[in-house]
C-alpha cells in the first residue's frame, strides 16, 4: 500500500488531501474569499494560506486517521500558479518531508487535476477539458505526454467569468462562477455576445472588452437584466468550449471526454456537453466541486501515480515555478 | 450523336433538364418577342457565352431551388436561369449579356419539366429557324475573351483550375460575393433583440 | 417556412454516401449534375441555444463559400462550389478526385524511409508558399492542420498539387497578428499530430518567410502568440 499526501495552494484555495491506493481518506480545504468586486492578490493570497495550512494539515491527517509515519511521500503543487502561495505551500510541504524523513514530489496542478478525473471517474483515455480560473486547455494523452490540442490564446473562461462578476458586482462567496450559474438559470433574454474560435483554440478577451463596455449600458437601459447577461455569457463561453473539445475528439478519434478544474462543475457546461456527447455516441465524465475545484487530493493522486513510478524530488530541486505546462511533464505512469 | 441533352436533376429528381443547341438561326428576334410574350416554355441563352452545357445546369438547379423556396429573383424559372448564368445581381444586364439578342445567329434552348408540367420539344424546336447541332459543339462557339472578361478570370485561376470551374464557381456563390446577403432566416421563433450586431467585429 | 417545403436537399443526402462526421458538419460523397461531388452539411448542434446555433451555422457557411472563391481567384487550390443551400446550410463541392490528405501523406512518408527526407521537405516548402500567397490575399483560413490540407496528383503525373479545404472557420483580415494565430494553430495542429517533426515545420515557416511579401510581422506576431502561450499558464 502506498499513502501520500498532496499539498496545492496555487491559487485562492489551500488544501491538502491523502490517498491510498485510489482511496481518499481525506480531503479538507479553505478558500481565500474576496469581496464583490475584487479579485484575489499574491501577497494577500499567500498569507490566507500562511494562516490555514497547518490547521489544514491537521484536519487531513485526524479525518484519514494516519500518523505521519504512514505516510509514504510528500506531494506538493510545483506550478503553474501564484508565485507567493506556491511557495508558501512548497515550503511547508518541505518541511513535513524532512520532518517526517519522506520523499517529496513537485507535481504539475494540470496533470493532478486530469488524473484525479480519471481516477474518480474511470475514465480510460479520454479528451480532456480543463477549465479553471487560470486555465483552459483541451488535452489528449499520446506518447508519454498530455498534449495539449486547443487552449485559449489569452485569457481563461475561469478568469473572463470572474472578471464579469467584478464588473456586476456579483458575489465571491462561494465563487463568483458558481454565483453566475445560479443567475444564469434565471434569464432567458439571449444577448448576442462576440464567438471567437480559432481552430482548436479560443479567445475570451474580446468577449470580456465587449461586456465589460456594454454591460452597464444594457442593464441601465432595462435592454436586458443582469440575469440575462450570466445566461448569455455561459451560452457563449461553454459552447466555445464544447465546440473546441469536439473538434479535438474529431480530431483524435476520441470517445471519452473528462472535464476537469474549477469551471467544470458547472452544470449547463455539463449539460451541454453531454448532449455533445451524446450525438456522437461518447461517454462524458465529470465530478463534482469536492474534485473539480483545487484540492489536495489531486497532487496526492498524481503525486501516487508518479511516486508509483519510481519518481521523487531531491530537496535542492523541489522549487516551484509560476509557469508550467502540462506538455512538459512526462508521462511516467501511462503506456 | 443525340441532339438534345437531357440531365435529370438529382435533389429535384422529377425534374429534368432539356438542352438544345442551333446554328444558322435566321428568326431569332421573333424568338426573343415570343419567349418575352411568353410563348415559348423554356430560356432562350445566346451560347458564345457559355462554356459548358455544366454551367447551365448549374444555373438550372440553383433556379429550381429558389423557385421550392419562394426567393427567386426574377418572375419566371426560366427568366431565374438565365439571371442565375450571370456573375453579378444586375437582372437587366443579365438578360442583355446571356439572353439572345436580335442579330444572334445561334441559340441555346433550356427547358426543365417535372412531373406537373411536361414539355414538348419537338414543338419548341419547331419554332427556331436554323439547324439544331448537338449541345457538345457548344465549345466551339463560346467566346472565351468576352467570357473572361464578364466574370472577371484572372490568368493565375486558370493555373489552378478550368475556365468552366472559375465560371461555376462565380455563379454559385454570387449571393454572397456582392454583398447581396440572403434575407435573414427566421431563429425558430427567437429573436435576437440586439441593436447592433458585436459579431460584426469579431471573426468567429 | 423554407426550411419546411425545402426536403429536397435532406432527401437527396439520404441516399448518400457519408464519409465522415466532422465536429460540426457530415460530409457525404454524391453525384450532383453528372458529377462526383462532396456535400457539406452543417447541421444544427443541439448543445447550442438556437439563435446563436443559426448565426454561426449561416456565417460559416458564407465565410466558406467566400474564402474558396477568393483563393481561387488568387490562383490557390481550393474546391469548386457548385450550388450552395442557404436554408439547410448545405455546401456542394468538387470532390477532389484520387487525393489524400497531408496527414496521411506525412504519416506513410514517416513509415517509409526511401528519401522520405526530401520528400517531406519539398512538401513543407509547397505548404510554406501556399499559404504565403494565401495570407498575401488577406484570407485567415482560421483552422489550419494537415487534415485539411489535400494533395491531388496531377494528370500529367508531375508534382501533385496541394488542394486546401474547410474554410468554416476563415475570414478575411490584413492584420500580421491574425496570420500569426493562423501559423500558430497549424503549428501546434502539426506538431500534436505528427510528433517529432519540429524541423519539418521550421523549414514550412521558411519557405513561407521566403515566398511572403509581409510575412516578417506576421512571424514576429507568431513569435508573440508563442511567448503568450507560455505565459499564459500562469495561474493554476
Amino acid at each position: 500500500m502506498t499513502v501520500v499526501i498532496g499539498f496545492e495552494g496555487s491559487a485562492n484555495k489551500i488544501g491538502i488531501g491523502i490517498i491510498r491506493d485510489g482511496e481518499v481518506l481525506s480531503n479538507p480545504r479553505r478558500t481565500y474569499i474576496t469581496p464583490p468586486g475584487q479579485g484575489f492578490l499574491p501577497s494577500d493570497t499567500a498569507r490566507h494560506h500562511r494562516a490555514f495550512i497547518l490547521t489544514v494539515l491537521k484536519e487531513a491527517l485526524e479525518q484519514a486517521g494516519l500518523k505521519p509515519a504512514d505516510i509514504d511521500c510528500v506531494a506538493y503543487t510545483k506550478g503553474p500558479g501564484m508565485g507567493a502561495p506556491l511557495v508558501t505551500v512548497a515550503l511547508v510541504a518541505r518541511t513535513v518531508a524532512q520532518l517526517w524523513g519522506k520523499p517529496l514530489l513537485g507535481v504539475n496542478h494540470c496533470i493532478g487535476h486530469i488524473e484525479m478525473g480519471r481516477l474518480i471517474t474511470k475514465a480510460n483515455n479520454p479528451t480532456v477539458l480543463y477549465v479553471s480560473g487560470g486555465n483552459t486547455q483541451v488535452i489528449a494523452y499520446s506518447e508519454r505526454r498530455y498534449r495539449i490540442f486547443g487552449e485559449t490564446i489569452d485569457i481563461a473562461v475561469g478568469n473572463c467569468l470572474d472578471r464579469f462578476a467584478r464588473v456586476i458586482k456579483i458575489s465571491n462567496d462561494p465563487s463568483p462562477g458558481y454565483n453566475i450559474e445560479q443567475m444564469a438559470k434565471k434569464g432567458s433574454q439571449y444577448v448576442e455576445l462576440p464567438y471567437t474560435v480559432k481552430g482548436m483554440d479560443v479567445s475570451f478577451s474580446g468577449i470580456l472588452s465587449y461586456i465589460e463596455d456594454a454591460a452597464h449600458k444594457m442593464l441601465s437601459s432595462g435592454q436586458c437584466t443582469a440575469e440575462d447577461l450570466c445566461f448569455s455569457l455561459q451560452e457563449t463561453l461553454f459552447s466555445m468550449l464544447v465546440e473546441i473539445t469536439e473538434r479535438a475528439m474529431a480530431h483524435c478519434g476520441s470517445q471519452e471526454v473528462l472535464i476537469v478544474g474549477g469551471v467544470g462543475c458547472n452544470l449547463r457546461l455539463q449539460e451541454m456537453m453531454g448532449v455533445m456527447c451524446k450525438e456522437r455516441g461518447a461517454k462524458l465524465f465529470a465530478t463534482d466541486e469536492r474534485f473539480c475545484i483545487d484540492n489536495g487530493a489531486m497532487i496526492a493522486q498524481a503525486g501516487w501515480e508518479m511516486f508509483r513510478s519510481g519518481q521523487v524530488t531531491e530537496l535542492e530541486d523541489s522549487w516551484i515555478t509560476q509557469r508550467y505546462r502540462t506538455d512538459e511533464v512526462e508521462v511516467t505512469w501511462r503506456d | 450523336m443525340r441532339m438534345h441533352l437531357i440531365q435529370k436533376l438529382e435533389l429535384f429528381p422529377d425534374h429534368r433538364v432539356t438542352q438544345m443547341l442551333f446554328k444558322e438561326v435566321k428568326n431569332a428576334a421573333e424568338l426573343k418577342k415570343s419567349a418575352m410574350e411568353g410563348k415559348i416554355n423554356g430560356a432562350l441563352i445566346n451560347p458564345t457565352m457559355l462554356v459548358d452545357p455544366f454551367q447551365v445546369l448549374v444555373a438550372a438547379n440553383k433556379a429550381v431551388h429558389l423557385e421550392k423556396v419562394e426567393k427567386m429573383k426574377t418572375r419566371t424559372l426560366y427568366s431565374e436561369i438565365i439571371f442565375n448564368l450571370s456573375p453579378t445581381n444586375n437582372i437587366s444586364d443579365a438578360f442583355k449579356r446571356f439572353g439572345i439578342s436580335d442579330g444572334d445567329d445561334s441559340v441555346l434552348i433550356v427547358m426543365v419539366d417535372s412531373k406537373d408540367e411536361s414539355q414538348d420539344v419537338s414543338d419548341i424546336a419547331a419554332r427556331v429557324e436554323g439547324r439544331q447541332v448537338p449541345v457538345e459543339e457548344l465549345s466551339s462557339l463560346s467566346d472565351h475573351t468576352k467570357i473572361k472578361k464578364l466574370y472577371k478570370v484572372t490568368p493565375q485561376e486558370e493555373k489552378c483550375g478550368s475556365l468552366l470551374d472559375a465560371v461555376v464557381c462565380r455563379m454559385a456563390t454570387k449571393d454572397v460575393m456582392t454583398g447581396l446577403l440572403p434575407a435573414p432566416l427566421l431563429f425558430f421563433g427567437h429573436s435576437l433583440n440586439v441593436p447592433f450586431c458585436p459579431l460584426e467585429q469579431f471573426k468567429c | 417556412m423554407a426550411r419546411e417545403n425545402n426536403m429536397a436537399v435532406p432527401e437527396f443526402l439520404r441516399e448518400a454516401e457519408l464519409l465522415k462526421q466532422g465536429a460540426e458538419a457530415r460530409v457525404y460523397r454524391a453525384e450532383f449534375l453528372g458529377r462526383p461531388t462532396i456535400v457539406k452539411e452543417r447541421f444544427p448542434k443541439r448543445y447550442r441555444h438556437p439563435a446563436l446555433d443559426e448565426k454561426l451555422t449561416h456565417r460559416r457557411t458564407v465565410q466558406e463559400v467566400r474564402a474558396i472563391l477568393r483563393c481561387r481567384r488568387a490562383g490557390i487550390s481550393a474546391p469548386v462550389v457548385y450550388f450552395v443551400d442557404y436554408t439547410c446550410h448545405c455546401i456542394f463541392l468538387e470532390e477532389i478526385v484520387g487525393s489524400s490528405t497531408v496527414r496521411d501523406y506525412i504519416a506513410s512518408a514517416q513509415q517509409s524511409d526511401s528519401c522520405k527526407e526530401l520528400k517531406l521537405q519539398r512538401l513543407a516548402e509547397r505548404v510554406g508558399q501556399v499559404l504565403a500567397k494565401m495570407h498575401d490575399e488577406d484570407v485567415i483560413h482560421g483552422d489550419l492542420t494537415t487534415s485539411n490540407m489535400l494533395l491531388r496528383p496531377s494528370p500529367e503525373g508531375g508534382e501533385s498539387d496541394l488542394v486546401l479545404i474547410d474554410f468554416g472557420l476563415s475570414y478575411i483580415s490584413a492584420l500580421p497578428e491574425d496570420k500569426g494565430v493562423d501559423l500558430y494553430v497549424l503549428e501546434k495542429a502539426f506538431l500534436s499530430t505528427h510528433p517529432n517533426t519540429e524541423e519539418l515545420f521550421e523549414k514550412l515557416l521558411k519557405s513561407y518567410k521566403a515566398s511572403s511579401k509581409k510575412s516578417s510581422a506576421v512571424i514576429k506576431k507568431l513569435d508573440e502568440v508563442r511567448l503568450r502561450g507560455r505565459k499564459r499558464s500562469m495561474v493554476g
